[in-house]
């Protein structure tokens, strides 16, 4: 059972800051699910640059979208954001 | 020559003489404008050496060719003198609407030296230029000091750059402000007005920029804009969330920094977020001039029917940095700093050294007297000691030197998180080590915006780097980024633009105003000719590159002690001889004859 942080925009597209999600044993498979679940908005919200984070490590420097998800990993979701 | 109007005014405070100086386009080709134009002015006019808070010390408002145009952002000024902060170069940049309307009367830059005998101000009405007496406004804040001279100009379109009570007290991290709560922050550039008993500068423009091909820019910059509001982040996040939309996304990553950097997560970001205070408290956005982006923030909290921020930094510098969770104070602390004209990164670096000497002993409850205490997370810290800094005093005349001055005070220099004697910003580089390389090598010292790493390290922009990578790839990165930020400064645009545009965009937008067919690697010359051109200022200054270009210990020898970071340092070490190399310096950090023959800067020597 993995928690999944949502941030930003993506709040408002699925009406929570968080859940847990089970089943899913990839980042792949998590967003699969997720778009199924929030559809076009939530995907059309991730399609350019999106940062997704386990456990504060961003998937790209891991195994990008084959990245596993464990029991208690922490999955962040973040649309493309920038400031300074 | 088009987008420059070739005219500089020197004004002289002791004197009183004004004079009109021009300009040709060698100068401009050379250097472009900003930050260029006032490095090329000191390394000519002052003593490197010279004290930064003595009338020999000059202080140079500027602008950039797009300034006053309608590029996108083309409304930013930059303050150029040397800091009594670091003792070396400050160049500091702000929005809002000062620069357009200085560029728009007429003006490319101005040179202010000597010191006035008694507080004045200077009014420019297009050409005409004046100096007035200020001491009706002097000691006065920000927000009263613009809307009195303002009223006293006659004009509401006028627009003012002033210093608060901490510029004219001589804090040394006071900033100018315009507009409110804009400010030209760091390395206490308002102490140097102060200095100079020049309260403020009011302008009032009605010319234009003459540009080579009005049509052909005008489709450039709707080409540009529309890139800009079609991009995620200039378009999309900014906008809605401002700048703190990083607080859970830098906090997430790990690299938030925590009470003095003791930590790089803070268990209330959350709390403080960009999402929480546009829920809480945003009224409206605010643009600066010719901004499709409108990243500013109008908040209503408190008594306070409106104020403006805080930006990231502040919400930073004012919270998590000093373990302080309220966001309501920290909007009221960051309205008061505005007010007060100083500068928040500094202001709350400073606050957190007194914390951590606090905390660890060093500084004790009778060195303050009846005074609150400097505990992590006190709230009274804010509303208690911003105001006793400005005023210097009581403790904040201490405070008021500076975060590294007074750790030196109380001996406890390593808890002193900064660079070159300024304040380090809202990252926390074991998280980003190619923005600790950053902070360790920047003309101004401690400072995130003259190389913002952050973006290829944590954001992805223009491609995603692993933040723990310290190739070549990474020094070679920094040191683009630091060349295409002069740039960008020097055109007169602001750096969020980078979030939607590249360079090749900046050489359209520049071609088409200028008639100039310089290719992109011909403006990135430029921003390397300005950057090594302030090194050699503080190196004339008395850099020393062995000491000073590096970090504090507890970043490069302290694991970070908890989240994604865990076990991480900054490999300073490693990456800094590289840099030297790539830049082709000598490997004791100065600049080779060659190299400066190479960028047309023998001349300076």
């Amino acid at each position: 059972m993995a928690l999944v942080k949502y941030f930003a925009t993506l709040r408002e597209i699925t009406g929570k800051r968080e859940e847990t999600v089970r089943g899913v044993k990839n980042i792949k498979e998590l967003m699969q699910l997720l778009i199924n679940r929030y559809g076009d908005k939530f995907a059309k919200e991730l399609r350019d640059r999106a940062m997704i984070l386990v456990n504060g490590k961003n998937i790209l420097h891991i195994r990008d979208m084959d990245t596993e998800i464990e029991e208690e990993d922490v999955v962040s979701i973040f649309p493309p954001a920038g400031g300074g | 020559m088009y987008g420059y109007h070739g005219k500089i005014a020197r004004i002289n405070l002791s004197t009183g003489k004004i004079s009109v100086e021009k300009f040709d386009e060698k100068m401009a080709k050379k250097w472009l404008g900003t930050r260029g134009f006032g490095i090329h002015v000191l390394l000519k006019e002052i003593d490197p050496k010279v004290d930064p808070l003595s009338p020999e010390n000059k202080i140079l408002y500027t602008t950039g060719p797009l300034t006053g145009t309608a590029a996108p952002t083309g409304g930013r000024y930059m303050v150029i003198t040397k800091s009594p902060l670091t003792g070396y170069i400050a160049m500091a940049n702000s929005g809002g609407f000062f620069g357009a309307e200085l560029k728009l009367a007429g003006w490319d830059m101005l040179i202010v030296e000597g010191k006035a005998e008694k507080p004045v101000y200077i009014s420019i009405r297009n050409e005409e230029i004046e100096i007035k007496d200020a001491s009706h406004v002097w000691g006065k804040r920000v927000s009263e000091t613009e809307k009195i001279l303002i009223e006293e100009f006659g004009d509401k379109h006028a627009q003012v750059a002033s210093i608060g009570p901490a510029g004219e007290n001589l804090v040394r991290f006071a900033a100018i402000m315009n507009n409110g709560h804009r400010a030209a922050g760091r390395g206490g550039i308002g102490a140097v007005m102060g200095s100079k008993n020049l309260k403020a500068i009011i302008v009032r423009g009605r010319g234009r920029v003459e540009l080579a091909d009005r049509q052909k820019f005008i489709s450039v910059v709707k080409e540009k804009t529309n890139k800009l509001k079609n991009d995620p982040v200039a378009g999309g996040g900014l906008p809605k969330y401002g700048t703190a939309v990083l607080v859970n996304i830098i906090n997430q990553n790990g690299l938030y920094p925590t009470r003095n950097f003791r930590s790089g997560v803070f268990e209330y970001a959350e709390e403080q977020s960009g999402e929480a205070m546009a829920a809480k408290y945003l009224k409206r956005n605010k643009p600066c001039y010719a901004c499709p982006i409108g990243c500013g923030r109008v908040n209503r909290v408190g008594v306070l029917e409106e104020t403006e921020g805080p930006e990231y930094e502040s919400t930073w510098a004012l919270g998590a940095n000093l373990g302080i969770n309220d966001l309501a104070s920290i909007i009221e602390a960051n309205h008061l700093i505005d007010d007060l004209g100083m500068d928040t990164i500094s202001t709350g670096g400073t606050l957190a050294t007194a914390m951590e000497l606090y905390d660890v002993g060093l500084l004790k409850q009778e060195d303050l007297g009846d005074a609150p205490p400097f505990r992590w997370g006190n709230t009274e810290v804010l509303h208690y000691y911003i105001e006793k800094i400005a005023y210097r005093q009581g403790f904040g005349d201490k405070l008021a030197e500076g975060g590294y001055r007074l750790a030196k005070m109380y001996g406890g220099e390593e808890y002193f998180m900064g660079v070159k004697k300024q304040e380090l910003p809202a990252y926390d580089p074991r998280g980003a080590e190619g923005h600790g390389l950053g902070y360790a090598t920047d003309n101004r010292g401690g400072d995130h915006i003259k190389a913002y790493m952050i973006s290829p390290e944590i954001l992805g922009y223009p491609v995603k780097m692993d933040p723990h990578d310290i190739s070549d790839e990474k020094v070679k990165m920094l040191i683009a980024f630091q060349d295409l930020t002069a740039v960008i400064d020097a055109a007169g645009l602001c750096l969020f633009t980078t979030f939607g545009l590249v360079g090749d965009d900046y050489r359209d937008l520049l071609n088409a105003a200028l008639g100039w067919d310089l290719t992109t690697e011909d403006y990135m010359k430029i921003g390397e000719r300005i950057w090594n051109a302030e090194r050699l200022f503080n190196l004339k200054a008395g850099l020393n590159p062995r000491e000073e270009d590096t970090l504090p210990k507890r970043l490069t020898e302290e694991p970070m002690p908890e989240g994604p970071n865990k076990g991480h340092v900054v490999r300073l070490k490693e990456m800094l001889p590289r840099y030297y190399e790539l830049r082709g310096w000598n490997a004791d950090g100065t600049i080779p004859k060659e190299k400066l023959k190479e960028l047309e800067l023998d001349e300076y020597l």
